[in-house]
């Protein structure tokens, strides 16, 4: 089965406990590496045709990657780090540089800056109840 | 034994063809040692013996002449499906192979001369735009060399099965020259020229007749490389003595500069990936959300002063060979004269901005609007058009640039240059690209000594236009956004 053909759009993705996101995206910004225990992290704004979100790089993948390049993730995570709702690979995600450049994206909804609750109905599932900017406020739009 | 084309970068996808090549490889590589099979492939046998074979010759260089005779034993198309593996290989990923694979490839792009493969012409256009410009670093050079010297060491065989792979190949290195030339005193490149110039002058000399082909790009850039000995004498013999080219046809640069260059010689120096990203910035970004694509592009392609250089060869890519569908002029799609207008502010050494300015303004210097296109003129008209009134100082600096031209491009041939621009604005206006040039001439912030000029330039075009018109005219409206 072809990869390309399950990607998810960015603007679909909720919040779950679940290694379950399998999307392609362009990085537009990278923040300032820090440590978390031994581990190097650093947060990026990445986006596709529908929506941007922030991601999580881990280890050395901060090194990896850079603004400008398309990257394929598999089996990634969408949930709360720290109280920050980020995407990353996890330990059981795959992020792969696929390509550079040649991607459309938007700025806005940012999946990361929207507040999330409990269905009613379903409590283990998000549904979005608030947006709480309409573009990153880490990493503000390039005009 | 580990065996990789590719300098594969942490988390970075495999490439595609270089793992179906690999994996043919990995299965037939007991059979790709002597004594050969002699029995006959079916066409999927055939294409996967080509890759392992291929794998083969650019990964082991020990054994290399071995898979060369396998080659030749098996092969019954003409080498087609081998090349063509070849030209997607450089195409694709030239720049991320390992040395020593290049140094097979090169190699074997040799050996294709040799035996006239079919579409060993578009292996060595391939080959040809992987040479940077503006590019001095070692691997840059030592391409150019490598390149260089199979043309002249094939000139016989290229002469006569592909003469004008030699003329796209002169237009590479007349244009490397320059960036060459500027340069002294670094022993790799004083050889590299020596050679460069060799080829070059050995081409106008014995084979002018496929110079001639390029068109009126072969004089912009011969212009470029007049403080050279050798071609000060080509000059002086093209403008006082053409018969010395012994082509029977020629008598004067006129014919030269009637003919437009076409796209194929100005693509030769845009690598593919500078392509790709240009034309993708044109075809797919909207006005507005350009900022990050150009702060990539820049990074990538223009992060030293040297690369200035490109900027001109960009330039003339996006007049001549980019030329976009009515769907993309009237989307709001970044367009051409903005991506231009962005370009010409990285020219910081005066010979670059000029030399952007006159790639912008080529076409319109000799326009013929039996042989001429143009999309080629209208980049540069509707810079001038919206850069008013919030940056004034391009349209001033691009206008008096083109009265300049006008005035000493070619004092000889002036009457011509005067038709051509003169010919451009009409076209221009009658085409409806501008409305009018009343938004130049009625424009208080424009220089009255270049509104005088365009008015001396054009007494017959009507400059005054209704003054309902001017409000509809969408030209006057919009502001730019390149800078």
């Amino acid at each position: 089965m072809d990869p390309e053909e399950t990607l998810q759009s960015l603007k679909d993705i909720v919040p779950a406990a679940q290694n379950n996101i399998n999307t392609k995206f362009i990085v537009l910004d990278k923040g300032r590496v820090t440590l978390e225990g031994q581990h190097k992290t650093c947060l990026a704004l990445v986006a596709d045709e529908t929506a941007a979100v922030h991601f999580q790089l881990w280890g050395d993948e901060c090194d990896a990657f850079e603004p400008g390049d398309i990257i394929l993730l598999a089996n990634g995570i969408f949930s709360y780090n720290r109280n920050n709702l980020v995407l990353r690979a996890g330990k059981r995600g795959k992020v792969e540089k696929v390509g550079e450049f040649t991607m459309t994206f938007v700025e806005t909804p940012n999946m990361s800056e929207i507040h999330w609750v409990p269905d009613s109905i379903n409590s283990k599932k998000y549904v979005q109840e608030a947006v709480i900017s309409p573009h990153s406020r880490i990493f503000p739009p390039m005009h | 034994m580990a065996l990789n084309l590719i300098k594969k970068a942490l988390h970075e996808a495999e490439n595609p063809i270089e793992v179906s090549l690999r994996e043919s490889f990995q299965i037939l590589e007991p059979k790709l040692r002597p004594p050969f099979p002699l029995t006959i492939p079916t066409q999927e046998e055939y294409s996967n013996l080509n890759n392992a074979i291929l794998y083969g010759i650019l990964c082991e260089p020990q054994l290399a002449n071995v898979h060369l005779k396998h080659l030749h034993g098996i092969v019954t198309d003409g080498y087609r499906y081998f090349t063509s593996m070849l030209i997607k290989i450089v195409n694709d990923f030239y720049g991320k192979l390992f040395d020593s694979v290049k140094r097979q490839l090169i190699s074997v792009a040799h050996e294709t001369v040799y035996v006239s493969a079919v579409g060993f012409d578009e292996l060595m256009v391939a080959l040809l735009r992987q040479i940077v410009g503006g590019d001095f670093s070692e691997g840059n050079l030592w391409l150019c060399f490598e390149m260089v010297t199979l043309f002249l060491s094939k000139w016989d065989s290229l002469l006569e099965e592909e003469p004008l792979v030699l003329t796209f190949a002169l237009y590479v290195f007349l244009r490397l020259l320059a960036d060459h030339c500027r340069v002294s005193n670094v022993e790799r490149i004083e050889a590299l020229k020596r050679v460069e110039i060799d080829f070059c002058v050995k081409m106008i000399r014995e084979n002018f007749h496929l110079c001639l082909k390029i068109g009126r790009d072969l004089l912009r850039l011969l212009q470029d490389l007049v403080h050279i000995p050798e071609f000060c004498a080509i000059w002086k013999d093209l403008l006082l003595n053409p018969s010395s080219f012994r082509n029977e046809g020629f008598a004067d640069i006129t014919q030269i500069y009637r003919t437009r260059t076409s796209s194929r010689y100005l693509l030769l120096r845009i690598t593919p990936e500078m392509e790709s990203q240009l034309r993708f910035l044109l075809t797919h970004v909207k006005l507005g959300s350009q900022k990050r694509y150009q702060v990539w592009f820049t990074k990538k392609f223009l992060a030293t002063p040297e690369r200035e250089t490109l900027l001109t060869d960009m330039v003339r890519f996006i007049c001549c060979a980019h030329h976009p569908s009515n769907e993309i002029i009237q989307s709001n799609v970044i367009q051409r004269w903005a991506v231009i207008g962005w370009l010409l502010k990285f020219g910081k050494k005066t010979h670059v901005e000029a030399n952007m300015k006159l790639a912008l303004f080529y076409d319109w210097l000799f326009f013929d609007d039996k042989a001429d296109n143009i999309m080629n003129l209208e980049p540069a008209i509707l810079l001038m058009v919206h850069s008013i009134p919030r940056y004034m100082e391009m349209t001033h600096s691009l206008l008096e640039f083109l009265f300049i031209l006008l005035d000493n491009y070619d004092l000889d041939r002036k009457a011509m240059v005067l038709r051509g621009i003169s010919s451009a604005f009409h076209i221009l206006v009658r085409k409806g690209v501008v409305q009018s040039l009343d938004v130049l001439v009625s424009c208080d912030m424009l220089s009255p000594f270049l509104k005088e000029s365009l008015r001396k330039l054009l007494p017959d075009l009507n400059m005054n236009c209704p003054a309902e018109l001017q409000k509809s005219n969408i030209l006057c409206s919009n502001t730019p956004s390149y800078l």
